[in-house]
């Protein structure tokens, strides 16, 4: 399969052309506290490790919208600009841990031409080293017209 | 006695608002891999990796769990479902955003156990222009 070019335009991109796949973490349990903050949600599943194996887990949860922000990271650095995402549709597989890798990949799924910007459709991934998808869904973003 | 949520379908949910404080973008901004082209370039533009967490912690401000979802969240169970986003234009740093929803549809699942899917549909304005910053819809799976 073809790797798709980071900052590209309209004519660089076929669809089946693959994104170049971005890899990150290891997660960190201490990133769970700013975020958990954030959302003003301290849950003790994301924050305390033995209230989460009392209920059958394996250690914290990182929260789901981390993992979301790392699967926007890695899409929105592949476009030219982050705030050319357009949309997003995401499905939350399965569950992150502390420790965990994050692979992230994805597939142009189709392109559009557009007067002031064209249109690239891509279907996105998100997986842990065993390859669980923990993310999946789809993703469109703002092609910029190539400068003459 | 089973609840039936359909019922629900077109309950509008309260005004929710959240300010987009520096300091929640500074942490986060310190939890990510690197600091964000967006932050870089613009200081003022929030990155849109900071866009999902605008969205889950505000529409978490539009309902409540009990008397909107009729759902005991002390013995129950309850996780994210899908989420849709189209984004309308980037999100500002200190700008308040009013969250506004209203639950679209209600729709019930078996997989090892039965549950609802209840989705909303929202949108998000922005208080630097009053104009719309996100729309979407979410959905939250309650076991039964």
């Amino acid at each position: 399969m073809t790797i798709a070019p980071n900052k590209p335009y309209f004519e660089d991109l076929t669809v089946g052309m693959a994104l170049p796949t971005v890899k990150y973490g290891p997660m960190d349990r201490f990133d769970y506290i700013p975020i958990a903050l954030i959302l003003r949600d301290t849950n003790p599943l994301h924050l305390d490790r033995v209230y989460a194996q009392e209920r059958g887990l394996p250690d914290t949860v990182q929260q789901g919208p981390l993992n979301q922000a790392y699967l926007y990271e890695f899409f929105t650095n592949w476009l030219h600009k982050p705030w050319d995402l357009a949309s997003t549709e995401i499905r939350f597989a399965a569950n992150v841990f502390p420790e965990d890798i994050l692979h992230c990949g994805g597939e142009i799924e189709g392109l559009e031409i557009g007067e002031e910007y064209d249109i690239v459709h891509c279907r996105l991934w998100q997986k842990n080293d065993e390859g669980v998808n923990i993310l999946t869904g789809k993703a469109s973003g703002r092609l910029p017209k190539p400068p003459k | 006695m089973p609840v039936d949520r359909k019922t629900l379908i077109g309950k509008v949910l309260r005004t929710a608002r959240y300010r987009v404080s520096v300091e929640d973008v500074q942490d986060f901004v310190s939890v990510m891999p690197k600091s964000s082209e967006a932050t870089e370039e613009a200081p003022e533009v929030a990155p849109p990796t900071f866009a999902p967490l605008v969205a889950v912690l505000g529409l978490l401000r539009t309902f409540d769990w009990s008397t909107d979802f009729q759902f005991d969240y002390r013995d129950g169970t309850a996780m994210f479902g899908e989420q849709f986003i189209d984004f309308h234009r980037p999100l500002y740093v200190d700008e308040e955003v009013e969250i506004n929803a209203m639950i679209n549809d209600v729709y019930e699942k078996s997989g090892r156990q039965k549950f609802d899917v209840v989705q909303l549909a929202f949108e998000i304005k922005g208080d630097r222009d009053g104009q719309l910053v996100m729309t979407g819809k979410q959905s939250y799976i309650l076991f039964k």
